[in-house]
Order: C-alpha cells, then sequence, then structure tokens
C-alpha cells in the first residue's frame, strides 16, 4: 500500500469527526418563516389587517416588560433579525418590527433580548393585529396567544480591530504633542499681532 | 467695497474656534466612560479616536492662530457657524467608526440633527447600537439644545468681552444676567436642576413599568435629554411608543414643553416671578396655535375614524402635535402612519405646528413664538388703525419678561426672518417634489428638519437621494441658527475669495 492510499482513511475519519463537531450548529439554525404580512405591511395597509389573526417571527429587542398578567416585547423582522451590524450584517436600513401583548409565562421562553452584545432569540407569534388598539390608547400592536421559539439568541462579540487601536494612539501621541507645544509657546506671540 | 478679511481676523477666528471643538472633544469623556463602564471596548477605541482628533485640532489651531484681539460682532457669527461646522465633522467619528451608518455624509446629517436638536436620523440598526454612542447621541442633543457655544462659554471663555457675540450668533440673544459668562451658567443652572428631576422620574416610572433598574436609569436619563432638549432622539428605534403608558407620555410632555420655553421665561420663574408664565406673548401665542392645530387634527381624525374612542384620540393627537408644535419630534405611532392612518390634514396639521415652533432662545426651532406673537399684534394694530380716526394714534405692545412697544423695526425683524424660513421650508419642499414625493410628505419633511423637530412621515431614509440627505442639513443648520451666522459665514468665504 501506498502511503497515499493510507492517508485515505485517517482523512475520512478526520472529515467524519469535523462533521459530528459541526452538525449541531448547523441543526441549531432552524429556518426562520417568512412573515406574511412583515411589519411593513401591517404599517403600510393598517386598515387591511385590521382585527385580522397574523403570525409574525422577529427578533425580540431591547426587554420583556411584564405589566401584571401580561407584558410587552418587540419582534423586529428586520434585516437584522439574525445577525447584526457587529456580527458583519450587512446595512439594510432602520430596524422595524411590532410591538406585542402578551401573557407573560410565555415570555419566559425568550432567553436572549436584542442589544449591542446580543443578537435576541427569534420567536414567532400569533394573535391579533390591531391598527389602533382600543385596550391600549390608539397604540398599533397585536394581541398576541401562542409564543413558539424559532431560534435562541447569542452573545455577539466585537473586538478592536488592529487599525483602530493604532490610529487611536497615533492621534494621542498628536493631541499629547501639540497641548504641550500650545502650553510651551504660549506667552510667545509676536508683537505686530497684539491689540 | 468688499474688505478682505486681514490675517489678524481669521486668527482670532481660529482661536475661538479651536476652544469649541476643545470643548466638544472634553463632552466625549462622558460617552467613553460610560463605554468603559459597559465594557464596549470597541466602541471606548471609537471614542478614544474621536477626542484625541478634536484635541488635536483643537490645539493645533490655538498654536497657529495666537492672538490676543477679540471677538467683533462678525467674528462671533462667524464664531459660531464654523465651530458648529467642525464640531459636526469631528463630532461624527464616533458614529462613523461604529459600523451603523451608511456613509460619512450620513453622519454628518445624524450628527448636525443632534446639536441642531432635530432628531432625524440616518444611523442603521439603532436598537443594536453601543450604550456609549447612546450616550453620545442624546448628549449631542442635549448639549446642542443649550448651545455648544454656551458650553465652551461656561468652561473653556475667560471673562472675553467678545464671548456675547459668539453667544449671540449661536441663535441665542437673552442676557439673563448682565454678564454673558453668568447668562450660560444659569442656562446650565436650570437645565441640570431640570435633569436631575425629569431623570428621576421617568427613570422611576421605567421601572414601574417593567425595566431593569439600569436600563430604566439610562432611558430615563435620553429620554429627558431628547425631550428637554426638543431634540427628539431616543434610544430604541420605536422612540417613545416602546414604552406603551399614559403616564410616561405626560411626563415626557411636561418636560417637551418646560425644554421648549424661553431660558428668560424660566430664569423669571426661577427667580419668583410666576406670573410671567401666564401673561408672556409666547405662551400665549404658544397655547392659541397649539391649540388650533390640535383641534383641527382631531377633528379629521374623529371624522376618519381612525382611533376607537375618544381617549385614544385625545392621547394619539395632542401627543404627536405637542410633540411637533414644541420642535421635539418624539411620536408614539409609527412615521408612516402619519401617511397611512392620519392622511393629508393630520399631515398639514402637524406641519403647520412644527413649522412654528417653539420659543425664542430656548432649546427648540421653527418661526418662533415671539415672532407669531409680534405678527399677530402687528396685524391687529393695522386692523385697528385702518377703522379709526386718521388723527388717532394707534399703539399696540406684547409682554415679554416687560412689556414693549410694538415698533415697525420689531415688526420688519420677525418678518424678515419668518420669510427666510418660510423660504427655507419651500425650497426643500420643492426639492423633494422633484425627486418624486408627495407635496404634503416632503413638505412634512422638510418643514420638520428645517425647524427643528425630528417627527418623520417615511421620506427621511438612508436610501433617500444625497441632494435630499444635503438639502436636509443645511436646513438643519441654518434653522437652529436663525441664518444671520450661516450668512455671515459665508459672506466671510466670499469675502477672502472677493475682496480687497
Amino acid at each position: 500500500m501506498t502511503v497515499r492510499l493510507r492517508i485515505v482513511p485517517v482523512v475520512l475519519v478526520a472529515l467524519i469527526l469535523l462533521a459530528l463537531v459541526v452538525a449541531p450548529a448547523f441543526a441549531a439554525e432552524a429556518p426562520i418563516p417568512k412573515n406574511d404580512p412583515t411589519s411593513t405591511q401591517l404599517v403600510e395597509k393598517p386598515k387591511e389587517y385590521n382585527g385580522k389573526t397574523v403570525t409574525f417571527a422577529g427578533e425580540a429587542i431591547g426587554e420583556v416588560m411584564v405589566r401584571g398578567d401580561y407584558a410587552w416585547i418587540h419582534l423586529n423582522d428586520d434585516a437584522y433579525m439574525e445577525l447584526n451590524v457587529e456580527e458583519g450584517a450587512k446595512l439594510g436600513g432602520y430596524n422595524s418590527g411590532m410591538a406585542v401583548w402578551i401573557p407573560s409565562p410565555l415570555t419566559k421562553q425568550i432567553d436572549t433580548y436584542g442589544d449591542y452584545k446580543h443578537e435576541g432569540s427569534i420567536a414567532q407569534i400569533s394573535g391579533t393585529f390591531n391598527a389602533a388598539c382600543k385596550e391600549h390608547g390608539g397604540d398599533m400592536d397585536i394581541h398576541a396567544t401562542t409564543l413558539t421559539m424559532i431560534r435562541t439568541g447569542h452573545v455577539v462579540d466585537d473586538p478592536v480591530p488592529p487599525w483602530k487601536a493604532a490610529l487611536a494612539a497615533m492621534l494621542v501621541l498628536a493631541a499629547a504633542g501639540l497641548f504641550w507645544f500650545d502650553r510651551a509657546t504660549r506667552n510667545r506671540i509676536a508683537p505686530h499681532r497684539g491689540v | 467695497m468688499i474688505v478682505r478679511p486681514r490675517l489678524e481676523d481669521h486668527l482670532v477666528i481660529g482661536k475661538y474656534t479651536g476652544k469649541v471643538v476643545i470643548g466638544v472633544g472634553l463632552l466625549m469623556l462622558i460617552p467613553l466612560a460610560v463605554s468603559i463602564g459597559f465594557a464596549e471596548w470597541d466602541t471606548a477605541i471609537d471614542f478614544i479616536v474621536a477626542i484625541m482628533a478634536c484635541f488635536a485640532f483643537g490645539f493645533g489651531l490655538q498654536v497657529v492662530c495666537r492672538t490676543q484681539k477679540d471677538l467683533s460682532w462678525s467674528h462671533g457669527l462667524v464664531v459660531a457657524s464654523g465651530s458648529w461646522f467642525f464640531a459636526t465633522a469631528l463630532g461624527a467619528l464616533p458614529h462613523f467608526l461604529s459600523g451603523h451608518a451608511g456613509s460619512y455624509l450620513d453622519t454628518l446629517f445624524d450628527v448636525m440633527s443632534g446639536y441642531t436638536t432635530t432628531g432625524l436620523y440616518l444611523l442603521q440598526d439603532l436598537d443594536h447600537v453601543s450604550m456609549g454612542l447612546s450616550m453620545w447621541r442624546h448628549l449631542l442633543t442635549y448639549a446642542g439644545g443649550q448651545g455648544i457655544v454656551v458650553i465652551a462659554l461656561t468652561f473653556l471663555f475667560k471673562g472675553t468681552a467678545g464671548a456675547y457675540k459668539v453667544y449671540v450668533g449661536e441663535g441665542k440673544d437673552e442676557r439673563l444676567l448682565p454678564n454673558v459668562i453668568q447668562t450660560a451658567r444659569a442656562i446650565w443652572l436650570v437645565s441640570l436642576t431640570w435633569l436631575v428631576i425629569g431623570t428621576v422620574f421617568l427613570g422611576v416610572r421605567g421601572m414601574t413599568l417593567g425595566q431593569g433598574p439600569v436600563r430604566a436609569f439610562f432611558h430615563g436619563l435620553w429620554v429627558f435629554m431628547g425631550a428637554w432638549s426638543t431634540g427628539g432622539f431616543a434610544p430604541q428605534s420605536y422612540n417613545t411608543f416602546w414604552f406603551h403608558d399614559l403616564g410616561y407620555e405626560v411626563i415626557c410632555i411636561v418636560i417637551m414643553i418646560a425644554g421648549s420655553f424661553n431660558f428668560a421665561l424660566h430664569w423669571a420663574m426661577w427667580t419668583g416671578n410666576r406670573k410671567e408664565i401666564r401673561r408672556n406673548v409666547e405662551t400665549i401665542s404658544f397655547f392659541v396655535t397649539l391649540s388650533l392645530t390640535t383641534m383641527v387634527a382631531t377633528f379629521f381624525l374623529a371624522k376618519a375614524n381612525v382611533y376607537p374612542d375618544a381617549m385614544s384620540l385625545a392621547r394619539k393627537v395632542f401627543y404627536q402635535l405637542a410633540s411637533g408644535h414644541t420642535t421635539t419630534g418624539f411620536s408614539t405611532i409609527y412615521a408612516r402612519a402619519f401617511v397611512t392612518q392620519w392622511g393629508p390634514i393630520g399631515l398639514i396639521a402637524t406641519t403647520v405646528a412644527m413649522a412654528i415652533g417653539a420659543s425664542a432662545c430656548s432649546t427648540g426651532g421653527g418661526i418662533k413664538g415671539i415672532r407669531m406673537g409680534v405678527i399677530s399684534k402687528a396685524l391687529v394694530q393695522d386692523v385697528r388703525r385702518m377703522i379709526s380716526p386718521e388723527s388717532a394714534v394707534i399703539m399696540e405692545k406684547y409682554h415679554h419678561i416687560r412689556d414693549t412697544w410694538l415698533t415697525d423695526g420689531l415688526v420688519r425683524g420677525a418678518m424678515t426672518v419668518t420669510i427666510a424660513y418660510v423660504t427655507l421650508y419651500g425650497v426643500g419642499t420643492v426639492i423633494g417634489t422633484l425627486y418624486g414625493y408627495p407635496l404634503e410628505q416632503a413638505a412634512f419633511e422638510m418643514v420638520s428638519a428645517a425647524s427643528n423637530t425630528g417627527l418623520s412621515c417615511g421620506v427621511t431614509s438612508p436610501f433617500m437621494p444625497e441632494v435630499m440627505k444635503v438639502t436636509f442639513t443645511l436646513g438643519m443648520w441654518l434653522g437652529r441658527l436663525e441664518f444671520m451666522s450661516v450668512f455671515a459665514l459665508i459672506g466671510y468665504g466670499y469675502a477672502v475669495v472677493r475682496g480687497r
């Protein structure tokens, strides 16, 4: 058996091991259902959807605000619901989403709310869309009755790029040098410039 | 003959512009501290870069522009507008380095919007920005409301007589106390007292609404800054709709209205002259025009059956109109809901409220209540003259801190600035319509930018044409500095090129 042939089983075993390690990560990436209607459609055509039951998925953002038996959550179905800018998402305009009024026990399934350091969990809710909710002072919202978790959230790293650190160091030196020079030469004003 | 500025003129302008830019750098120490506190290291480096750029620029100007000459009136105006230009260019660095902006133009738009207390923004994925950058956005608008020159006056200018000239150049001309430095400090005393009280109220309310203590505090602080400065920035893309609470909205309305009042009125109240609030021409003008625009919007929205009951209708209409009239820009409806739910009449009523705007020498923008008061009084005077015998002497007066007789000069001054605002609104509207936006939406957005309000009906977006971004940015700048300083800067540039 040549050396090349002896390498084949080793490579195969390595590939199988790699697949076993990587597979759970792919398995966790459940597909995100496409919203119909989206938050943009709901805002653009509120009369059309008013009072109808809608199913809506989005990234849980900010925080849950529990108000007794119910709670407010906000679900964003924008360009950043899977990946935010810090993780390299392409800029895709403003955030957009919907305010959701939901029984507070259901919100316990949401483990992460999106902010600078976190990509929030993606949840799908189902409920009644209100163009101007009577219960909530005319707010546009969805009164949800069910919540299904689509994807758990995660911590977002935001390392400092080396070029930025180098730029900062250079500017510190430049500012310090000019500050020192300004102090050292402050009283040397050319006679013709004085008043 | 236009006189070309001499070297000495350039030096004095450079020296004081440098001081203001150093002030902006010092201000950035606060968001830097917040970034470090929350272990946002990338953001912290962004702020170190920006602070050092401000210091290098400011100290560089101090070194190059050595002079003991004091400021003249024209210098003061050029320093005010020039400082705003450089403070915007350098203040935009943290926004740009964050990666949340589509271009440097977008960041200039946002920072100009902050300084001018407008509140429109082009920053993308706002819901994921760092605490440090959020702090900077709101601090920009809070500092801009008091006037960045006022900040520099307070901390960096040492008793120079020319300081008053820069202060006036920033669109403020009330001298609350004999000394302008004392006036700047008085403005800070009033603002910081409100800051503490407002933040406590909003923070405690936020906690009762289900926010954690840290978020409730920072949201309270930032929403206060957005309301008091009539800036309209908020930490979430949902703006104050985020809170879904009447109590929170009431606190915001109180702070917005207080922020839109003249600092001279605040000072009169502060020093015990409580009657002033009922007698002042600006408060009277404000309540009359706010009531009228609210009634018009309420009538048509009720007719269109947009809201399910009277309470919801009143709550939504009054909040958006008060926000528009005080030129704050907070909203509890989606931006596009102005178009898809409120319709043309709702848009026009809000546009009129924004166009009139807040009080002079306040944190707000727009034509201003005092000018509306003066023009209304002049109209009454003319009508009275027409129906009186020819020999009758008809005089009108208005009350602002003290009684003042209406003179032709006063009326002409008020009319000139009003016409300048209307022209600015008109030019921006035409540009918007040329790009294909419906007339009422183009007008709404341009008036919002030039009156430094910040409400949007969806026209402002990172994807709007670059020309419109530039138009809105210039509109914010001209509107906030009330034209004269910017004209002085343009005149200065012209004199440099064409003067003899």
